[in-house]
């Protein structure tokens, strides 16, 4: 995961005090919101360590980096009846002896008494207090100079921090603004905005932060020596992507691996599709298959698969499926269907979401609904929307300003406010076993008071305009859903084509996949826009999408590193192995061994990727990272590797009995007349979906002639050792 | 592959599989693992001589209330006091409250430190100071599950090599959100045990061949694996190869297979069971022996993970429904490490993510206050009987002798035998200190 929050030193403590150097000499008059809010922003008064947090520190409370000026000139000047403000000695101000430490100080000294910022304040004082005219110009954009930047190793620079206002007024706030980089280590930033780069190359973003608004710059590091053009020129073009990916590898002179061979390819494409690794017999047409087109055909009738639906569907599962002991077993049952449908039926991306967004109807029926008796309250339910549709996370507004966004509480609630008329009748929820039925309908009345004004909130999109229906009848989810799916909406493409890239990548180009902020940039800007638009430019078929990306020459790179881009994590000038997800990998071992799984309560023949809940006992599937099924979604998964799961594919008894089983593979094939040299091939064609080489055929051919071993024993053996081989467990 | 590296002879080996499988015999063996225990932590003397200790750290999640635990504020208003009674202990003027009974029966063993405080109020991050003795280098949401620096049960697995193919840190039963190794890499996550060790036919999971496997087969097939394993591994660390953490999880798994040392220390149930039941026959207290068992065989760092903690409602009803077995399971702990002579070697630390906020809040419970928190630190040589440090007369912040968490984990280092001015170099070839202020509380040394 990658976070990058301006400000941290200043959290930290590490900033020190804040003095005269650079500092911009004021110009009169000195108001609050202007000229000193800024101040203690920078200063870290304000931080989520200090006064910043909800309570405030010994008794100083301030709005978390100053969103509420209201709040903190009452706080400076009225609390504590005024007295941390004395304007017959301004000096003397308890705000001013505290903040440069003159008298005991928790934070240390914050100000320098010499320096301007301290002056500022001072003059502020005598100045009477102001606050800022009501018809004061109002900062509308915060820019940085420059915006990108290449540095050679050790190279530095300084960042200017520009603020535009409403009057059309420029400032240079760059002594105002707090700074962080999303690589410290590569590229470092200090508290006055100078960027010095370290010995390594690679890219960072440098954000600076003035109240409250967000601008970044992108520095590069390039690697020493630059690479031939021709050798650019020569990387073929499939599609956007590939111009897209290869204009970034140019900046940070990176070059990408070669094209992964035939039988890579076609078990990558086999599990990013659909879940599941060839049969050695597909296996076999595909290798032997000479025809160019063959990779291409071979991505569509996959997607024409029925374990598209089931594999593509269990990923939203961990994002929508509730706990059916909160919510009931029907219902989640229910809802569990409905996902499935959905991808069976390849339901256009926006309107999946509108179906969930504006879900009505009985839990029992009406699949989304569940999610509405999963997620009872208008904040409740908020935040989840903002993260999974849009990739906004709310959650922090939800209390306070976002501390590292520009969401504030107001757009938070007001956002929430669409789910107000959400009614429902039938049984609540009563857990652990919360069996009845519920309806989810349209209530006439319902309104979201504001929780610190109590003021009751109209309902607001996040930025742009989504009028609500004068008619009691219509419920505002239908004008939150019209928003949210509007072509225009920059969001809404962007996060699902970014979660679908992220699956067959390996990872985001925005990472989390659904936390699109400016602190947390993506990789590759244009590449994330021209794949969103392309997935809206076709009516967000996610099947057009996924198409799309297999197309790509980029997906096809093999995962073998070359001297120029071994480092490189994030700009898929190379494919990144990922570790089978828990379900794929228990289907796999399924087919490879074939012995499938049974599950309880679900119908023979049930594959793991088919389980309806997490609750759904499997050691194998647990061991392997599925979701708690006591977490609430939205749910994250970790397809990390563990001891845990060496042990388990080794010792297993679940895993040894299907080797073991008569009813198997192995069984199958000991029992024929196959040559071993046969036995071999199909095994590797079964787990690697490759013949073996000569060298690997005749070390597994051997185990056939050991003395006293079965030809039984022997097949078993073979593939024992090659399911517990990363080979196996991985998509290369 | 990696071979197997401690059953040199193949007859050991066969013995130890063997063990795995369950033929067990009984006897003279927690004085056979002690001495392998203690021949295995040599003093490595690089610091300051002091002879080597294993941690066991109880990490109580959620953040445990100090004013219900050992820090009762009987003078105070009764917002802030609460419903408990503070009750004497076995060291004279020092009053732990009414819910610590066993522990307050045996405070003469004990160190109580009343003055660590920091500044992180949400889970995650007070979780990653107190475990890493690192604050969080970005701000930390409440449910998050980060890492920035190693933490110390890697460190300690790190530096201090666990023998006979034990992991050198476990986790039980899960790990602790930050509990990771970061930089140090997979080689040095914990262990975790999950599984309730107080059921009937508790086995740690898959460590031994499945029944019914003949020793020459799991041998077959280990050396099979071997060679016919030709995936390509990227070599180079910044390539982040996955596939080259699995083959250390394999060596590990291998060893750990391969260790009758391993296999007996998990198997509880060869403990005389009058012994069972002082530790309290539940997940927890089994858990608390389980961990005296891994210390005997040698191991460095044992965490033991309790979450339930976290109460912002119902924070009496909750100590009334919890502590009472915890603090029976963790007072037996440590008198049965006392009287088996293995106090002194081991360090036993009690602590959650801060304190609790003084005011009891509308719905009887406390919520999160990092400028106030108590930790619970017995045996490993620090002296018996004393409390370092106070809080402000009703408990709202450490005023006396104030530390931060990077007192606290250099003194857990130090007592491991590890210098907390340590420096390790990252991947990325940055210099990192294991902990920023390594001067570990002096009290305890």
């Amino acid at each position: 995961m990658r976070l990058m929050i301006p400000g941290v030193a200043a959290v930290l403590g590490l900033v020190g005090m804040v003095g005269a150097a650079g500092a911009v000499e004021p110009k009169s008059p000195i108001t609050f919101e202007r000229r000193v809010e800024p101040i203690l922003t920078r200063a870290g008064c304000n931080s989520g360590a200090c006064h910043g947090k909800g309570g405030g520190q010994n008794g100083f409370a301030l709005s978390l980096q100053g969103f509420d000026p209201t709040f903190d000139h009452i706080a400076i000047t009225r609390d504590v009846g005024g007295r941390r403000i004395l304007r017959s000695a301004p000096d003397e101000s308890l705000l001013l002896q505290k903040a440069s430490a003159a008298v005991p100080h928790g934070g240390g000294r914050r100000l320098d008494p010499d320096g301007a910022f301290y002056k500022t304040v001072r003059q502020w004082i005598v100045d009477g207090l102001p606050r800022d005219p009501a018809d004061a110009p109002k900062l509308v954009k915060v820019g940085v100079e420059p915006a990108e930047r290449a540095l050679k190793p050790e190279e530095a620079f300084e960042l200017r921090v520009v603020a535009t206002f409403s009057d059309g007024s420029t400032e240079d706030v760059t002594a105002l603004s707090t700074f962080g980089s999303t690589e410290s280590t590569l590229v470092a930033v200090d508290a006055d905005g100078r960027v010095k780069a370290g010995k390594l190359t690679g890219e960072a973003t440098i954000s600076a932060r003035y109240e409250g608004l967000f601008t970044n710059c992108d520095v590069f590091i390039p690697l020493a020596e630059a690479v031939p053009e021709s050798e650019y020129a020569a990387f073929p073009r499939a599609n956007f992507i590939d111009e897209l990916a290869l204009a970034k590898w140019r900046k940070l002179g990176l070059t990408p691996s070669g094209p992964a061979g035939d039988a890579t390819f076609l078990r990558r494409a086999h599990l990013d599709v659909i879940g599941r690794p060839p049969t050695p017999e597909e296996a076999r047409a595909f290798l032997d298959d000479s025809s160019p087109d063959k990779r291409a055909r071979l991505v569509d009738a996959l997607l024409r698969r029925p374990e598209y639906a089931d594999h593509w569907a269990t990923k939203w599962m961990d994002l929508l499926r509730p706990n059916p002991y909160r919510v009931g077993i029907k219902a989640v049952f229910n809802l569990d269907g409905w996902i499935r449908e959905a991808f069976r039926k390849n339901l256009p991306y926006d309107e999946f979401v509108r179906e969930i967004v504006t879900a009505q109807g009985s839990s029992f029926e009406q699949g989304p609904a569940t999610i509405f008796r999963d997620h009872r309250e208008p904040i409740e339910i908020a935040p989840v929307v903002g993260q999974l549709f849009l990739g906004i996370r709310l959650d922090c507004a939800k209390c306070h300003h976002h501390p590292f966004e520009s969401w504030t509480q107001d757009q938070f609630y007001e956002f929430a406010a669409f789910f107000t008329h959400v009614g429902r009748k039938g049984t609540g929820l009563s857990p652990p076993i919360s069996g009845s039925e519920e309806i989810v309908f349209t209530a006439k009345s319902g309104a979201l008071k504001h929780p610190l004004t109590g003021a009751p909130l109209e309902p607001k999109p996040l930025f742009g305009e989504a009028p609500v229906s004068d008619d009691p009848d219509v419920d505002p989810r239908e004008a939150l859903a019209r928003w949210m799916t509007a072509p225009e909406n920059r969001y809404f493409a962007k996060v699902m084509a970014n979660r679908v890239w992220g699956d067959l990548m390996g990872v985001g180009i925005v990472d989390p996949v659904d936390d699109i902020r400016a602190t947390n940039p993506p990789s590759n800007g244009p590449l994330l826009e021209a794949l969103a638009d392309d997935f809206r430019d076709h009516d967000y078929d996610v099947k057009h999408l996924i198409r799309t990306i297999t197309a790509s020459n980029v997906y096809a790179l093999s995962s073998e590193p070359n001297e120029r881009n071994v480092a490189d994590l994030r700009n898929f000038s190379r494919h990144y192995r990922q570790r089978l997800r828990a379900e794929t990998l228990a289907d796999a071992v399924g087919d490879a061994t074939g012995v499938p799984d049974s599950f309880d309560a679900a119908p023979p023949g049930t594959r793991a990727v088919a389980t309806w809940t997490n609750r759904t006992p499997s050691l194998f599937l647990d061991t392997f990272g599925r979701p708690d099924p006591n977490q609430d979604p939205p749910c994250e998964r970790v397809d990390d590797t563990a001891v845990v799961q060496a042990l388990h594919l080794m010792n297993a008894p679940e895993v040894n009995r299907k080797l073991s089983s008569d009813e198997g593979r192995v069984a199958a094939l000991a029992a024929g007349d196959a040559t071993p040299a046969a036995i071999v091939e199909e095994l590797f064609l079964t787990a690697y979906s490759r013949r073996p080489a000569a060298e690997e055929a005749e070390i597994a051919e051997a185990v056939f002639r050991q003395p006293g071993k079965s030809r039984r024993a022997a097949v078993e053996d073979v593939l024992w050792a090659l399911l517990n081989s990363p080979e196996f467990v991985f998509k290369d | 592959m990696v071979p197997p590296r401690n059953c040199q002879s193949s007859t050991t080996r066969r013995d130890c599989l063997k063990l795995g499988l369950g033929a067990l015999m009984g006897g003279g063996l927690v004085d056979a693992l002690r001495l392998r225990g203690m021949a295995a932590s040599p003093a490595k003397g690089r610091f300051g001589g002091a002879r080597p200790t294993n941690c066991i750290l109880i990490w109580m999640d959620g953040g445990p209330s100090h004013y219900e635990t050992f820090d009762p504020k009987p003078e105070a208003p009764a917002e802030v006091r609460g419903e408990f009674q503070a009750i004497e202990t076995a060291i004279p003027g020092v009053r732990f409250s009414e819910q610590m009974k066993n522990l307050a029966a045996i405070a003469d063993k004990l160190s109580i430190i009343r003055s660590v405080r920091h500044n992180q109020g949400n889970h995650g991050a007070g979780n990653h100071y107190m475990i890493t003795g690192a604050p969080p280098r970005i701000p930390v949401g409440c449910g998050a599950f980060v890492s920035f620096h190693p933490s110390m049960g890697s460190v300690a697995a790190h530096e201090r090599p666990a023998p006979d193919g034990l992991p050198g840190y476990f986790s039980m039963p899960s790990m602790t959100r930050s509990g990771g190794p970061n930089f140090l890499g997979a080689k040095y996550a914990p262990f975790v045990v999950g599984g309730d060790p107080n059921s009937d036919g508790f086995r740690v999971r898959d460590v031994a061949p499945p029944g019914g496997l003949e020793i020459e087969r799991v041998d077959d097939r280990r050396a099979l694996r071997a060679r016919l394993d030709h995936f390509k591994r990227f070599a180079d660390k910044t390539a982040g190869d996955p596939a080259s953490a699995l083959d250390e999880y394999y060596r590990q798994g291998y060893e750990l297979m391969d260790s009758p040392e391993a296999q007996r220390a998990f198997d509880v149930s060869r403990e005389d069971p009058r012994v069972r039941d002082a530790y309290g026959r539940n997940a927890f207290g089994q858990r608390c022996l389980l961990a005296r068992r891994l210390v005997e065989a040698g191991v460095p760092f044992i965490t033991l993970n309790e979450g339930g903690w976290d109460h912002h409602v119902g924070i009496f009803d909750g100590f009334k429904n919890r502590m009472p077995r915890f603090d029976a399971s963790v007072a037996a702990l440590i008198q049965d490490l006392d009287q088996r002579g293995l106090l002194e070697s081991t360090l036993v630390v009690v602590l959650g993510e801060f304190g609790r906020t003084p005011k009891i809040n509308k719905d009887a419970g406390r919520d999160h206050w990092a400028n106030a928190m108590s930790i619970l630190m017995a045996g490993g040589g620090a002296p018996r009987g004393q409390v370092v440090g106070a809080t402000d007369v009703y408990g709202y912040a450490a005023s006396e002798r104030v530390l931060g968490p990077e007192n606290f984990v250099s003194t857990v280092y130090s007592k491991l035998g590890i210098d907390p001015a340590t420096a390790l170099v990252a991947p990325s070839g940055r210099l990192t200190f294991l902990v920023s202020d390594p001067n570990p509380i002096r009290e305890l040394m």
